[in-house]
């Protein structure tokens, strides 16, 4: 047995060093730095336990602009086969939908492929909705945010952890599966790999080479637009400062106020 | 199956019509979700005189129906088979998308729980039209009828307002716990058209082999929230916020770290990746006031940080700050409120 495994893969801004541009509330790109969203980390890594347990092959798929080649390297460096960056000016500004349609259309280009992996969400846009949009395109099952994977007979055993419950399933591949935040501990780089990626380099896909119009894809083929942003105004609170000698009043003040109820009592 | 096919604007916006809500059911009963988007579903469809349509798919249905019903939905449209009874993406996607395409919705909401999301992504495909993600803020212009979605934002510091002017329908998954419940107030004509319907095999090959229900602390309904950080210090000062919640019948929160210490179980967890809730008092121990923790609390009605540091970031979020060491102020405020209980009990109505 041998599976096809696609693992879809963004990179994006560095959450802890988002700077945001005071006059047009844009992220100053400039000055953020970029790495590997961190639920695909754990998408590769499932990907790997699941290549290194049946067999088969690996491959990233990403799209967007050139540095996101760092990102492709570090996933080879971490043990993956193969990487195909999709990247063309068309591509800039795309919503969730043409970022599905450009992903999966790359994704049908291979010659198979049986398991594809995707993170839960993207940590600047976080929607969650790539993934499922991908299957969608492509016909296929899916199996959202899942903790653990494994195959037995052909079947794909998931467990998607719901807000009231685990729900595992069975599924057929081909399918898609997105994995949660922090549901493994990705493997480490090797200076190996890397080196060795770096000579192979990787593959470059553009928009030709999908084949689509240029009006499918990008801020064209977006259906949403932002019409404005505003900072989120929080409801102005007190700060009320309260001694240790002053508990017996606040607690007064608390009854007194309906804040507590003496017939609140467990 | 949609195929490798652009998102397609309509020629025609205006023959759209309605707000669709999907609501989400457990065990033949309608989630808390379910009521947050007959919701916010009914105060827009009400605002442009337009009829709320409740999506309802289950083993049976006309239970929840009526339920919808009394809530303000005006038209339920209902599938019921035995490979319906739980959700599952392709029935679920195959059956609403084909409502979709029938009935023309100019808005439809679906809630952004786990499964709402793994439903609401696949259909905003399949009708080639937009959806915006986990918005906490959802209104209409009277006059475009179009759908004012605001989400979050780089980090929850921005609100972003989206449109999605030329497809329809308008598409947005709602987050949780945000969206008021609704009081009850019965539609006045209402329909409710429930089919039964024979699933297709080859929709049905994921097999649910197994759930594992949690048991699950509910904190969204709770009216007091004790919660602890890391500030605690250790695992069994959690035993401090327990006797306090009871006291003042609370429920204990916590922040994440430590959950992921497993100071306490994961049920608890307020924030981002935990619950999101609202009670009339919410108590910050040893929390520093994080961005992902605030998001989950920060529409709680009073707020009180106990910390000692007096910069932490939780106190510009709070109504009352108790600059202290939690072993300090936590039974200090124990030892005060059973002290003003005794003194006030008569005043409590013995049932
Ligand atoms: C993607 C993502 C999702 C996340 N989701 C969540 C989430 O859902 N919920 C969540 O809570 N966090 C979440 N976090 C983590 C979050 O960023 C913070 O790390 C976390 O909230 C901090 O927890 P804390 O306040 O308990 O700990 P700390 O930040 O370490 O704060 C401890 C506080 O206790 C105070 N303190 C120390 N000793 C005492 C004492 N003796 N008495 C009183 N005060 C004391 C300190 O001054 C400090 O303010 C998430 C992070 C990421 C990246
Ligand atoms: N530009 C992209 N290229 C490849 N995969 C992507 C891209 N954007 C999103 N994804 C995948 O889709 C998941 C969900 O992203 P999002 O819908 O943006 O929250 C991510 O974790 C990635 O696995």
């Amino acid at each position: 047995m041998s599976l096809e495994i696609v693992v879809m893969v963004k990179q994006v801004p560095d959450s802890q060093e988002v700077v945001i541009d005071p006059v047009t509330m844009n992220l100053n790109r400039s000055l953020t730095r970029n790495v590997t969203n961190r639920a695909d980390e754990n998408a590769l890594e499932a990907a790997l336990q699941l290549r290194d347990k049946v067999g088969g092959r690996v491959t990233i798929v990403s799209m967007g602009p050139p540095q996101t080649e760092s990102t492709m390297i570090e996933c080879m460096a971490r043990g993956a086969d193969r990487a195909i960056l999709v990247s063309d000016r068309f591509f800039g500004g795309a919503d969730t939908y043409p970022t599905g349609l450009t992903v999966a259309s790359a994704i049908s280009k291979l010659e198979k492929f049986d398991v594809i992996f995707a993170g839960e969400e993207s940590s600047d846009s976080s929607t969650g909705h790539v993934g499922p949009g991908v299957a969608e395109f492509l016909g296929i099952e899916q199996a959202t945010y899942v903790s653990k994977v494994d195959y037995e007979d052909g079947l794909i055993i998931a467990e998607r952890e719901l807000e009231d419950g685990t729900e595992v399933v069975k599924v057929p591949t081909p399918v898609l599966i997105t994995v949660l935040l922090n549901a493994n501990i990705p493997r480490r780089q090797t200076l190996r790999r890397k080196i060795d990626a770096i000579r192979r380099g990787i593959e470059v896909w553009n928009l030709e080479k999908l084949g689509m119009p240029p009006e499918w894809v990008g801020v064209r083929g977006s259906p949403t637009i932002v019409r404005k942003m505003r900072s989120i105004k929080e409801k102005e609170r007190a700060a009320k400062k309260i001694e240790l000698d002053q508990i017996p009043e606040l607690v007064k003040e608390l009854y007194e106020k309906g804040i507590l109820k003496l017939e609140e009592s467990q | 199956m949609t195929g490798l096919q652009n998102a397609k604007p309509v020629d025609n916006p205006d023959e759209y019509r309605n707000v669709f809500v999907f609501l989400e059911t457990r065990g033949g009963k309608l989630q808390r979700s379910a009521l947050e988007m007959i919701g916010v579903g009914r105060e827009i469809a009400r605002k442009v005189n337009e009829k709320l349509v409740c999506l309802i798919l289950g083993k049976e249905v006309s239970e929840m129906a009526k339920e919808a019903v009394e809530y303000g939905c005006d038209i339920v449209l209902g599938a019921e088979s035995p490979d319906l009874a739980d959700f599952r993406t392709l029935p679920y996607s195959t059956i609403v998308a084909d409502w979709v395409a029938k009935e023309k919705p100019n808005i439809f909401l679906i809630p952004a729980t786990r499964n709402g999301r793994d439903l609401a992504s696949r259909i905003a495909v399949r009708c080639q039209a937009g959806v915006t993600a986990d918005c906490t803020e959802l209104d209409i212009e009277p006059d475009t009828r179009i759908l004012m979605a605001n989400r979050p934002t780089y980090g929850e510091s921005m609100l972003a307002e989206i449109l999605c002017k030329k497809h329809r329908p308008q598409m947005a998954t709602a987050r949780p716990g945000i969206f008021k419940i609704p009081e009850k107030s019965p539609a006045e004509k209402p329909e409710i058209r429930i089919s039964s319907i024979k699933v297709d095999k080859s929709l049905t090959g994921k097999k649910i082999v197994e759930f594992r229900k949690k048991e699950k602390i509910d904190l969204t309904s709770a009216k007091i929230i004790v919660s602890g950080g890391l500030g605690l210090g250790k695992k069994e000062n959690f035993q401090m916020l327990e006797e306090l919640a009871r006291e003042i019948g609370g429920q204990v929160g916590a922040s994440r770290p430590t959950a992921d210490l497993g100071w306490i179980s994961r049920d608890h967890q307020v924030g981002q990746t935990g619950q999101t809730v609202r009670p009339r008092l919410y108590i910050a121990a040893g929390i520093s006031g994080k961005i992902q923790h605030i998001m989950g609390m920060k529409n709680s009605e009073n707020i009180i940080a106990i910390n000692t540091d007096p910069n932490a970031e939780i106190i510009k979020y709070s109504d009352y700050v108790i600059n202290a060491d939690v072993n300090v102020a936590i039974p200090r405020l124990l030892e005060e409120i059973r002290k003003y209980r005794k003194e006030h009990a008569a005043e409590t109505v013995v049932p």
